[in-house]
């Protein structure tokens, strides 16, 4: 089908149940008369899509170059020892899901992080604990 | 020597009431009028490649068939790079004006900006724009009273870099996995659903409405004969201002531009990323050049986006290559074996250097080997410049790395 809005529905489907489940990609296959697997290549390409649930706070930490030099690496661990998980992964209690990504486009602002849709830019290691104490 | 205005002039207006006014003067001019202003002005794409934006207008005007599409790319996502998000956000509806320029130029009625799915609040302004605009008839059918109809959708990306590949963009937008297609044919001929398609990045669209409303001549004054007009450069890493700074070509030394934009470094200066990290490094000895595209060439680099980064003594030069290193592993597509699988293995090599303590000469040519496999073999220019950084900081630093064991 082109409509150019295979994209636009994966991100809602995700909006709506904070990943995108199987049922789901059996509707969108029916749609686009694609097969499942298809679909499913289509997703797992992006790494914003998720096919488990996440945490109720997605935590992304952008650890490329200019970010890195102005000291990522500290907040990485800071957050990775404070949630006790690695990228990629979810705490126990399902808030959190912490991923360290490639560059968000704040490069001059660095270190940078993301709660959700939400940007943090200049954040040290205690504003990184700080702003996720505040997550409710 | 300050900022020279010409992106960034509106930059502050209030967008509220900002109803299109070069778009009407456009309107009214023939596409073949239209693309000799943008051609006079010797504008190049921005979003790396560096190609003549009136060539690529007028190639997709001269392609038969009606059904043409003007594709505008908000993929950014090379690090050190940031000037797209700051004009989405900044001056959202000089973006839209530019790319209904490119798609009344090339006979296009249906656009798409592709931006990158993280940038939420790029996102948001940018739907808002186009809402405004639909309500306001700017978009739509029969524009200004033209017989031109118009129609803009928003696509929001998935998180993959090498979408940023026009190709791949494409692909992304037809609802595909986002990996690149082999070229020639181009998107000219055959892009979106098969259609001739024109891809261009947010600056060079932005540049574009800018150039018809003061003068393709205009704009080719400034600049030199080989770099005309403006560019924004994002300035990062180790600099006290970093910031999107918009700079006359040749005006400025690479040196200047840390200097007076950047206000210096915050350390005892390293070398420096001229245009992201799909480029190689120039050292301290090579600054002094003008910013243009052929004086950072002639150096054996490149001006790529325009990400300026700038590193100062201190770091540990085998943890920067393996961050770089890591960057490339994480967005190939997979479709090229050596760019897969290279890529992959230069990290790993990298990781066992910082692990053992240093380099030895075999692991150093290894990885060159593995550079250079990759590069002859790589379909688009991530895999072939994957290794840029790597390979110039290994040969300018050789000794460096060497003796760190
Ligand atoms: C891996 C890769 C990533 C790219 N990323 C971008 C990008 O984020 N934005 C962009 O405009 N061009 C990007 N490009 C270049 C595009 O393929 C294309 O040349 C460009 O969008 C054309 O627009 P221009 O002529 O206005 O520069 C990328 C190319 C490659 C190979
Ligand atoms: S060069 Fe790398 S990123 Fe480009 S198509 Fe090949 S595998 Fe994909
Ligand atoms: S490098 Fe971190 S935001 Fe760009």
């Amino acid at each position: 089908m082109n409509d150019g809005r295979m994209m636009e529905k994966l991100h809602n489907i995700q909006t709506t149940y904070g990943y995108i489940p199987e049922n789901e990609i059996e509707k969108l296959a029916d749609e686009y008369a694609m097969s499942k697997t298809k679909v499913y290549g289509v997703i797992s390409f992006y790494s914003m899509f998720h096919t488990e649930p996440t945490g109720k706070y997605l935590i992304r930490i952008c650890n490329s170059l200019s970010c890195h030099l102005n000291r990522s690496d500290d907040v990485v661990t800071g957050v990775q020892e404070y949630l006790g998980v690695e990228s990629g992964e979810t705490t126990e209690d399902k808030k959190y899901t912490l991923e360290i990504v490639e560059c968000l486009g704040h490069c001059g602002e660095g270190p940078v992080m993301m709660v959700n849709d939400k940007i943090y830019t200049h954040v040290s290691k205690a504003a990184a604990l700080k702003i996720l104490k505040e997550c409710m | 020597m300050g900022e020279t205005l010409f992106l960034k002039r509106k930059v502050s207006e209030d967008y509220s009431h900002y109803d299109f006014p070069i778009l009407k003067k456009v309107i009214k001019m023939r596409r073949e009028d239209v693309i000799a202003e943008i051609k006079a002005s010797g504008l190049k794409g921005r979003g790396g490649a560096g190609f003549p934006t009136g060539l690529k207008w007028e190639l997709a005007l001269k392609e038969p068939g009606d059904e043409k599409y003007i594709i505008c790319n908000a993929d950014e996502g090379e690090p050190g790079t940031f000037k797209d998000r700051f004009l989405l956000e900044n001056t959202p509806l000089q973006v839209m004006e530019g790319i209904i320029i490119a798609g009344y130029a090339i006979g296009a009625n249906k656009g798409y900006i592709y931006i990158r799915g993280e940038y939420a609040k790029a996102i948001n302004i940018f739907q808002d724009a186009i809402n405004h605009a639909k309500e306001e008839k700017l978009i739509g059918d029969s524009i200004l009273d033209s017989d031109f109809s118009f129609d803009l959708q928003l696509v929001k990306g998935g998180g993959a870099y090498v979408c940023g590949d026009e190709t791949s963009l494409i692909n992304s937008i037809e609802g595909n996995r986002g990996i690149s297609r082999i070229t020639p044919p181009y998107p000219i001929q055959n892009g979106l659903y098969g259609k001739p398609s024109v891809v261009n990045n947010v600056e060079t669209l932005t540049a574009a409405a800018e150039i018809l409303a003061q003068g393709g001549k205009t704009y080719a004054n400034l600049g030199t004969d080989k770099s005309k007009g403006t560019k924004l450069v994002c300035l990062s890493g180790d600099v006290k201002e970093p910031g999107v700074y918009e700079v006359e070509f040749g005006a400025m030394t690479l040196r200047e531009i840390i200097d007076e934009f950047g206000k210096g470094t915050t350390g005892e200066l390293k070398f420096v990323i001229p245009g992201g990290v799909s480029t190689a490094i120039l050292t301290d000895d090579q600054l002094d050049i003008p910013y243009t595209y052929e004086d950072i060439a002639n150096v054996g680099s490149g001006l790529g986006s325009g990400a300026v980064v700038v590193v100062s003594e201190g770091h540990d030069l085998l943890e920067l290559l393996q961050n770089v290193s890591r960057f490339f592993m994480d967005e190939t597509c997979g479709t090229c074996f050596p760019c897969r699988e290279g890529n992959r293995r230069v990290y790993h090599l990298l990781k066992e250097a910082v692990n053992k303590g240093g380099f030895t000469s075999d692991d150093m040519k290894l990885i060159k080997d593995i550079g250079k496999t990759i590069y002859l073999a790589a379909r688009c220019g991530l895999g072939q410049t994957s290794m840029c950084f790597i390979g110039s900081v290994l040969e300018k630093y050789t000794d460096e790395l060497l003796a760190r064991r």
